[in-house]
Parts: C-alpha cells; sequence; structure tokens
C-alpha cells in the first residue's frame, strides 16, 4: 500500500518535470524562430550591402534618428550581428538536442513507473 | 510513390490517423498563414514600385501634399526625384538612383513571388496528405461501426 503511495508520488514528480522539460523545448524553439528571423534579414542586407559601390550613401535608423554611416562601418556591422546569431543559433540547437534527450529518457522512466504501479495495483487485487 | 504513403496510413490505427491528421491539419494552417503573409507583403512591394514610377515621371518643383501624419498633410513642392532612400531591413536605409530603387522593387517582387510559389507546391503537397489521411479516417470508422 505505502510502495504504491511512494511510486504515484514519484510519478506525479516525474509527471511535473516533463512537463516544464516540454515548456523549456517549446520555449527554446520560439527563440531559435526568432533569431532565424533575423539571421534572414541581416542575411538580406548584407546582399543589398555588397552591391553597392563604395561612394553610396547608406542611414542607419538609430531611434527616431536617420544617421549616415560608413559603408565599411555598416557591412562589418551586419557581418558582426550574423555571426553572433549564427553562434547563438548554434548554442540554442545544442541546448535543444539536450533537452529532448532528457525528455525522452523522462518519457521511459514514467512509461516504467506506470507498469511498477499497475503490476503491485494488480498483485493487491488478486491478493 | 503516391501509393506507398497511402498503405502506411492504412496500416494506422483509427487513434494514431486522427492525431496524424489534426498534426498535419495545423501545418496547413500555419502554411496558409505564410502563404498569405508572402502575398501582403507582395503587395505592399507592387504600390512600392508603382509610387515609385509614378514619382519618376513628375517634373521637379511639381506642388504635392507631403503626409506629416495619417490625417494631416501639408503643401509641398517635389525635390528632386532621381534620389530615393531603400528601406532595406533591420534599420539600414541606402540612398538610391531611381532607376537602382525602381530595380531593387522589381528583385524584391520577384524574391517573394518565387517563394510564394515554392510555399504553394509545399502547401499543396501537406494538404494531398491530410486529405487522404481524413479520407481514411472515415472509412475506418465506417468499418467500426456496423460491426457494433
Amino acid at each position: 500500500m505505502a510502495a504504491i503511495k511512494e511510486l504515484t508520488r514519484d510519478l506525479e514528480n516525474k509527471a511535473n518535470d516533463f512537463r516544464k522539460l516540454e515548456k523549456d523545448i517549446q520555449k527554446n524553439q520560439q527563440v531559435k524562430k526568432k533569431y532565424t528571423i533575423q539571421l534572414g534579414e541581416n542575411e538580406l542586407v548584407l546582399k543589398e550591402l555588397d552591391l553597392l559601390n563604395e561612394d553610396t550613401n547608406v542611414y542607419k535608423l538609430i531611434g527616431p534618428v536617420l544617421v549616415k554611416q560608413d559603408l565599411a562601418e555598416a557591412n562589418a556591422n551586419v557581418r558582426k550581428r550574423i555571426e553572433y546569431i549564427s553562434a547563438e543559433l548554434k548554442r540554442l540547437d545544442s541546448t535543444l538536442q539536450d533537452l529532448q534527450e532528457k525528455l525522452n529518457s523522462k518519457q521511459e522512466s514514467i512509461a516504467k513507473l506506470q507498469q511498477r504501479i499497475q503490476a503491485l495495483q494488480a498483485g493487491k487485487a488478486k491478493a | 510513390m503516391a501509393a506507398t504513403p497511402r498503405m502506411e496510413l492504412e496500416k494506422m490505427s483509427v487513434e494514431h490517423l486522427r492525431g496524424l491528421k489534426e498534426q498535419v491539419d495545423m501545418e496547413v494552417n500555419l502554411l496558409q498563414d505564410s502563404l498569405n503573409n508572402l502575398r501582403s507583403a507582395n503587395s505592399r512591394l507592387e504600390i512600392a514600385s508603382a509610387a515609385l514610377h509614378d514619382l519618376s515621371v513628375r517634373p521637379r518643383g511639381k506642388k504635392m501634399l507631403v503626409p506629416l501624419t495619417a490625417s494631416l498633410y501639408v503643401p509641398g513642392k517635389l525635390d528632386d526625384a532621381e534620389k530615393v532612400l531603400v528601406d532595406v531591413g533591420t534599420g539600414y536605409f541606402i540612398e538610391k538612383t531611381m532607376v537602382e530603387g525602381k530595380d531593387y522593387c522589381e528583385r524584391k517582387i520577384a524574391l517573394l513571388k518565387s517563394n510564394y510559389d515554392q510555399l504553394l507546391e509545399v502547401t499543396a503537397k501537406k494538404r494531398s496528405i491530410a486529405d487522404e489521411a481524413g479520407a481514411i479516417l472515415q472509412a475506418k470508422l465506417k468499418q467500426l461501426a456496423p460491426s457494433q
């Protein structure tokens, strides 16, 4: 009797952990989506900048102010941003893999636990 | 090629099929949303392109009304329409000539159109999978019902 109670409590805890892992995975995917969109946009900008002559005027919108920028500087900034975002995405990818593995193993241990509880309950019913 | 996925679907249980159909339906909805977004972005670009073409035929010094807010316009005169500022994304604006500006619009419109076509293909495929799953689901349910 006590064993079943304990196992059930353990099952609840594991279920909570599972749900938390699912939420974490969801958040991770949302952030990944945002970054992927930004990466795409920045790559478009880089392509446009690459097409320009050296003397073309480039401006950046900083708040409500349109500021003239040096083409080389603009290029460097966009490239740096692309590098940063790519690194972030790689980091998020490995975190996601990690979370998936944890999720799968959690699912396995939940299934095993459920089996044990069922077995015990069946044993009790017979006795 | 089309036969194999159908056999896979036939093998699945009703539960499994239902879940799969729901998932694919959701994917189709998402894809449809993306298609709509692409279409509206494309129409915005077409409007910009039309505006550019119009500007390019206006003479310098032409009187015009300049919007300051959504409901406030002030009279002004058209300055040099040879230079245009193009918003290329992430807060960057590039000064281009009228010709380059028009070319930019054309390029973007072409890019969006090809993305739209690709997406349309993918959506059509997904939709056919969803339809097939639905049909097989119906058939299975009908099979189960009379046996009860």
